[in-house]
């Protein structure tokens, strides 16, 4: 950095601002003046009309008992947490897998495994819908075909399951990018450090669990993060698959502001909901940052 | 069963494992295609099996009256405007963060790393109030500046990491035969930046076309929806017909499908820079 300013002489500060604006306002316009204006409307009772009415921190007081929030974060939680085992721990058996040297189709699979990250949440929701639907759905035709019809269940309907079927497609569509992170991981680790181990006499799974697992914990850690992010702000899929519903079953926290300022036009109380989602979101990306040691690598 | 029987039973079951896998991640996609060009009697007889008959009429049938097309072009122009004003900013914002130091530069570099951290949904209240108060909302420019803006960090952070791997020494050149830094940042700069640049290119388009939420609710005129929220209108009027369905589900995908069976390598790498930096 400083060695390149020494060569390039500096342009004027006032050019430099000058080609900087744009992107600054911009950003200005869309993330910091709403942020602000979210928390200024959240302290006001207000339906979107010309009446409001300042009432302080009275939104946040309701927030804090509101049953329902927190019933939205709990599903938020179930969802990340599931996603971290099912996302993170897929992914990883995969990338070891596929690193492997006899592995067949190896392109193949990656690109296979890829695709549904590029693929619209939307159309993930509506394909597993059709995936679940409870006459047509391949779930329950393959049930019936293996004579388990024990097992046939209203995946989107029941209100004590409709949590674990809506995140199915989740893990299904993200296991790829986290694949892809950790098959860059194992192949930055030099191979003589296998080739020493295999001279001690380590096997296969051996090698995995004492040389690639903490060789990788740098990244492992940065996946848990964006998992932590990601699946905070989880809407989409949701949203076209049950809508939040049953009742509230499945009703994550994007989904409960939307619902209070859109549905119910208590647009005060919808800002505050959005605030306390950012808060609880950054607050969750910061400790885990914290928890599990230190700054994450930058590459 | 000596040693060597269970090392190639073990990889047996890895490949297999690893096929199933993949099978499970491309099944629904393909029984999603294959099964859009039943027709609905034929798909009720059995959800599984390959079409005997093809019916391209639910495709067209999607395409005019489903009106997808019309969604299709809404895309279409929000993408192409939000692009270009994305690979632009982008451009020089990222530029200028590499090669220069200034006052504000790391709160400037912060403010963008926060938007790739900060959940955007927290800000469709309060971006839905400042558009109505503004009355932007619903023209065919309203979806522009926020796309824009969550596209904008990824790209920033890939051209500033691809500016650090450059020397200056094309630069300096130029400014000794007496270029300005506007000629050297668009003559010079930006076509060695070209490989970077198409890879922004590409992975704002796909998140640009598959972003819902802030088109949910900026835009509700019908004729100014843009696919995923046409799509959900579409799903809406045809959920007794699957076959039917299914064909306006594959229209809606065919350009990120097309898109991304040409340019995989570059996707993936892309993603994957962006994702880990943030």
């Amino acid at each position: 950095m400083n060695r390149l300013e020494k060569t390039l002489p500096r342009p004027k500060s006032t050019t430099i601002y000058g080609y900087l604006l744009p992107g600054t306002l911009i950003y200005v316009f869309i993330v910091l003046i709403p942020l602000g204006l979210s928390i200024y409307f959240s302290f006001f009772k207000w339906s979107g009309g010309l009446s409001k009415a300042f009432i302080g921190l009275r939104n946040y007081g309701d927030l804090i008992q509101d049953a329902k929030f927190w019933f939205s974060f709990r599903n938020n939680m179930i969802i990340t947490v599931l996603s971290i085992i099912g996302q993170l721990g897929i992914a990883f058996v995969l990338a070891v897998i596929l690193q492997a040297k006899w592995v067949r189709f190896r392109e193949f699979h990656r690109t296979v495994l890829f695709l549904p990250v590029v693929l619209p949440a939307v159309v993930v929701g509506f394909i597993w819908n059709l995936i679940f639907s409870q006459d047509y759905g391949i779930l329950n035709g393959l049930l019936r075909s293996l004579h388990l019809s024990s097992w046939i269940r209203p995946w989107l309907d029941d209100p004590h399951i409709v949590i674990y079927s809506v995140t199915v497609p989740i893990v299904w569509q993200w296991v790829g990018l986290y694949l892809i992170i950790f098959m860059a991981a194992i192949q930055s680790i030099p191979s003589d450090i296998y080739e020493g181990a295999e001279i001690d006499g380590a096997t296969g799974f051996r090698k995995v669990i004492f040389i690639t697992l903490p060789l990788m914990m740098d990244t492992l850690k940065v996946a848990v993060m964006l998992c932590i992010a990601g699946n905070m702000k989880i809407f989409d899929n949701i949203y076209v698959m049950t809508g939040g519903g049953p009742g509230m079953s499945s009703t994550v926290m994007a989904q409960y502001a939307y619902r209070t300022s859109f549905n119910q036009f208590k647009l005060g109380y919808g800002s505050a909901i959005s605030i306390g989602m950012i808060v609880l979101s950054l607050t969750l990306i910061l400790l885990s940052r914290r928890l599990m040691g230190g700054r994450t690598v930058e590459r | 069963m000596n040693a060597r029987t269970v090392v190639t039973g073990g990889k047996l079951l890895a490949n297999l494992l690893l096929a199933a896998f993949s099978v499970f991640c491309v099944f629904p996609i393909l029984w999603v295609l294959y099964s859009s060009l039943k027709n609905q009697a034929a798909f009720s007889r059995n959800i599984v099996s390959l079409p005997s008959s093809l019916h391209f009429e639910n495709y067209s049938k999607a395409f005019w009256d489903g009106e997808l097309y019309r969604y299709l072009g809404n895309s279409a122009f929000v993408a192409a405007v939000s692009v270009v004003l994305t690979i632009a900013i982008g451009f020089v914002t990222g530029y200028f963060l590499s090669r220069f130091s200034f006052r504000g530069r790391n709160a400037l570099y912060a403010m963008f790393l926060f938007g790739m951290l900060v959940p955007t949904y927290g800000l469709l209240v309060p971006l839905f109030i400042e558009y109505r108060n503004l009355h932007l909302l619903d023209s065919r420019l309203s979806l522009v500046l926020p796309e824009v803006t969550f596209a904008l960090p990824l790209v920033i952070f890939l051209i500033e990491s691809f500016m650090k791997s450059i020397p200056t020494e094309m630069e300096e050149a130029a400014y000794m035969d007496g270029a300005s830094l506007t000629s050297s940042l668009f003559r010079i700069v930006f076509p060695m930046c070209r490989p970077i640049l198409s890879t922004c290119v590409i992975i704002s388009f796909l998140n640009i076309w598959n972003e819902f939420p802030f088109a949910l609710i900026l835009i509700n005129t019908q004729e100014l929806k843009t696919v995923p929220v046409g799509l959900t209108n579409f799903v809406g009027q045809y959920t007794v017909d699957y076959p039917q369905l299914m064909a306006g589900i594959n229209v809606s995908i065919l350009p990120v499908i097309v898109v991304y069976l040409l340019l995989y390598k570059r996707i993936i790498q892309g993603m994957v820079a962006g994702a880990v930096k943030g």
